[in-house]
């Protein structure tokens, strides 16, 4: 076992990351030793990823124990460079947490410059002088290549920049070459950052933190009126939105809702998350309140805007969309759904359940889909999976039974319609798929229903089985 | 005289309100609406502001007083989880019947039950549209709870979006009681929105729904030829055997009932006699007690009664 993390009594004791733990031990028998959890510290490394996520959009890990911010087009905000890093690393501390930080034009300089250097804020023209005295460590480059960059006696990165290029490449591999130029800005790196983008945002800073429900959603609507501008501006509608919560303490809460149309419509951008916050009420712990909220949208839809009549028939469609909505916002997508028609004669495939919010029987008045319509009739309710059933003096070979026991009881039929042969799919099923006669009994008590025999009766062969698939009004 | 018969009407008006309010009807007022039907036009309008949905058959719709009402509940009953395929069916054919007949291309509403559906299936959309309902004319919600099944029927009778809500609920859940329904019923005269209750396998019980409906099957009636004659042995348009267990009138009525998906229209079932045919006895033969018809009975005693010989 070996040492991964330090505290700040124990690296001023003199002890080293990677240090066996039997050696600190023997060195200082009454250091606290506590097994590592790498889950927890993913955990907290991405909860403050998502704190920082009140400075740039762009956050990317870096490692185990590194974020990057892109500020690019940030600064401004919170009143320059200088500034941005005070105040990141002042809350950080308030927080409890050690940080250092560096504001550069390269992520491999910022990189060095924490770790290494000083950090701080780094111009552009002294980029090669800070880097110089730091150790090639700061390189990023592999444990192979720093112990034999060491050898060479090519201990700092001062040592390198003079060297010509070719033999450099030559020896240690094209990889050295591309830290540095990476690490002097000479060439673009980018980082990934770990939420894409939103499309559209807007946020309220708060002097005064807010905890209740109704403030939040007061708050929502205002800034979904910011949004709307903008959003009228590209002709288009929020079909996804997200409200991000940054709770005083660091917490972020994150809360999505979708539309079935684009909205642009303040007060019912805000509905929609009225139904949603009643939905996740236990899981939004307002503490002490918050500081931030950002809207969000994260999809968007070509807006279409259609005049009302005189009449006000056209407010069908909205009620309609908006139930779908609520319901949506407040059950899940899932809760709400419409039988989509599919291209299938085996009854069990010509329908597909999509959520309504998503389907575009809701969202489009299209016209009929075409579909393959049966001739004969189809039960009104249908077993996803068909049930065993137990036939008693069927007709051989194709004939229907004259009495059958399902789900323990005896119906007696009394008039039997069929048999229709569906076949398997060739192109879908697998070879040893049998084809199904279906028929429509009714049994003496005037229940109808819809029964199949997979496969036939062939002499020497064991019986084919017989199944209830649905039943009938 | 004049001013006595205008005063006169204000009251019989604002009785006709209160009335409605509470949901019942004074037979004063009906015998007198009925008198003044003749020479008062507008007692006619006055009713006519309930929203009715007529079946077309004379018994029914004077049991019914003009029709289904579609700003409140009806509650469909079932026996067993295995008449499941009639009661949907009626509940279903209800709402086609309603569809056919109301403009907008707004949906039917179907909140199912998630063990009344491993029981007995999903709607199935293809079987649907043969019933007179295509398939975007209904939404399916599959709620996972009971609370969140009631939420959503009184969001979608409150919200006027659909055409009706179909509630289906598993016999007599305890938190489905009085309040709940009389809760649901308000929002329906509120919207002037119908909420059918399709309750399988349940008792009956005290609920707001104005009427109620135990649906049993029947034997299908037979296909028809093109040349008008009937093809023997076929299965043809479902039948249900209906009894109206609460309504305003006295004795409970029993029908059979056929749907006719094409013309989304019901009509009378002919082949009454064929219903008890000599393979299925009636359940009870002999006199049978009219259920009560506006209020609930006395609890039964437990158990079932059995004549034992006198002992002494």
């Amino acid at each position: 076992m070996r040492l991964t993390a330090l505290d700040e009594v124990s690296e001023r004791l003199g002890l080293k990351r990677g240090q066996g733990l039997a050696e600190a031990r023997a060195m200082f028998p009454k250091i606290d030793v506590v097994d590592e959890d790498g889950a927890a510290d993913q955990g907290l490394l991405e909860a403050i990823a998502d704190w920082c996520d009140r400075y740039t959009p762009l956050v990317a890990l870096d490692g185990r124990e590194g974020l990057f911010l892109d500020i690019t087009g940030c600064t401004h905000l919170f009143g320059g460079e200088e500034a941005l890093l005070k105040d990141i690393l002042g809350r950080l501390l308030q927080m409890g947490f050690d940080v250092k930080g560096a504001i550069s034009s390269s992520p491999g300089l910022s990189w060095a410059a924490c770790r290494f250097g000083r950090g701080g804020v780094i111009a552009d023209q002294v980029t090669e002088a800070v880097l110089a005295p730091l150790p090639v460590n700061a390189l990023r480059i592999d444990e192979a290549t720093i112990a034999a960059l060491y050898k060479l006696g090519l201990k700092r990165i001062g040592d390198l920049l003079p060297m010509p290029r070719a033999p450099l490449a030559r020896r240690f591999g094209i990889h050295l070459l591309l830290r540095l130029d990476q690490a002097l800005g000479h060439n673009e790196e980018v980082i990934s950052p770990r939420r894409p983008v939103a499309a559209l945002s807007a946020e309220r800073r708060l002097a005064e933190p807010i905890q209740a429900e109704e403030h939040i959603l007061q708050l929502a609507g205002q800034i979904a009126i910011s949004l709307k501008s903008e959003l009228e501006a590209r002709g288009v509608g929020g079909r996804v939105f997200e409200l991000v919560l940054f709770r005083v303490d660091g917490r972020v809460f994150r809360i999505a809702a979708g539309a079935s149309q684009p909205l642009q419509d303040p007060k019912r951008i805000s509905l929609l998350f009225s139904e949603r916050l009643n939905a996740v009420h236990d899981d939004l712990d307002a503490g002490f309140g918050f500081e931030l909220l950002r809207l969000n949208v994260l999809q968007y839809d070509v807006f279409r805007i259609s005049q009302g009549d005189f009449t006000g028939n056209g407010d069908s469609e909205i009620s309609l969309a908006d139930f779908v909505d609520r319901v949506s916002a407040r059950l899940g997508a899932d809760c709400l759904q419409i039988a989509e028609p599919k291209q299938s004669h085996v009854p069990e495939r010509a329908e597909v359940f999509v959520p309504a919010i998503a389907s575009r029987i809701v969202r489009e008045k299209t016209e009929e889909i075409f579909t393959f319509a049966p001739k004969s009739d189809r039960p009104l309710r249908l077993f996803r999976h068909p049930e065993l059933m137990e036939a008693f003096a069927a007709t051989v070979p194709d004939g229907p039974p004259q009495r059958f026991r399902w789900r323990r009881i005896v119906h007696e039929v009394i008039r039997a319609e069929g048999p229709e042969r569906i076949s398997p799919e060739w192109w879908n099923d697998e070879e040893d798929v049998e084809e199904r006669d279906y028929f429509r009994l009714e049994s003496e008590a005037g229940r109808r229903f819809w029964i199949f025999r997979a496969g036939h009766y062939v002499a020497g062969k064991t019986a084919p089985t017989w199944r209830v698939h649905g039943i009938f009004a | 005289m004049a001013e006595h018969a205008t005063a006169q009407e204000t009251l019989f008006a604002l009785r006709e309100q209160i009335a409605r309010l509470e949901g019942k009807p004074l037979p004063a007022l009906a015998a007198a609406e009925q008198a003044d039907l003749a020479a008062d036009p507008e007692g006619q309008k006055a009713r006519n502001n309930q929203p009715r949905l007529p079946f077309g058959i004379p018994p029914m719709d004077t049991a019914l007083e003009g029709g289904l009402p579609l700003d409140g509940i009806t509650e469909i009953r079932s026996l067993l989880m295995g008449d499941a395929g009639a009661a949907s069916g009626f509940a279903l054919s209800l709402a086609s019947h309603l569809k056919a007949r109301q403009p907008g291309d707004a949906p039917v509403l179907w909140i199912g039950d998630v063990v009344s559906t491993q029981e007995a299936g999903i709607p199935y959309s293809v079987g649907l549209k043969q019933f007179g309902l295509s398939q975007r004319d209904v939404l399916y919600a599959s709620p996972r709870k009971l609370d969140d099944a009631l939420w959503l029927a009184e969001t979608a009778v409150a919200s006027g979006a659909v055409v009706a809500t179909i509630l289906e609920i598993r016999g007599n859940p305890r938190h489905f009681g009085l309040t709940e329904s009389r809760r649901l019923g308000l929002r329906a005269k509120a919207a002037g929105r119908p909420l059918f209750l399709l309750r399988h396998a349940g008792e009956e019980e005290a609920s707001s729904a104005s009427f109620r409906f135990l649906v049993e099957p029947a034997p299908a009636a037979r296909r028809h030829l093109p040349e008008g004659s009937e093809l023997g042995g076929s299965i043809g348009h479902p039948v249900f055997r209906l009894t109206l267990e609460k309504s305003r009138i006295p004795a409970p009525l029993s029908l059979l009932l056929e749907w006719n998906p094409h013309d989304r229209q019901f009509s009378l079932g002919r082949e009454a006699g064929e219903a008890f045919s000599f393979r299925n006895p009636p359940a009870h033969p002999g006199a049978r007690l009219p259920a009560s018809a506006d209020r609930q009975d006395r609890a039964p005693a437990l158990g079932t009664v059995v004549a034992f010989e006198r002992a002494s």
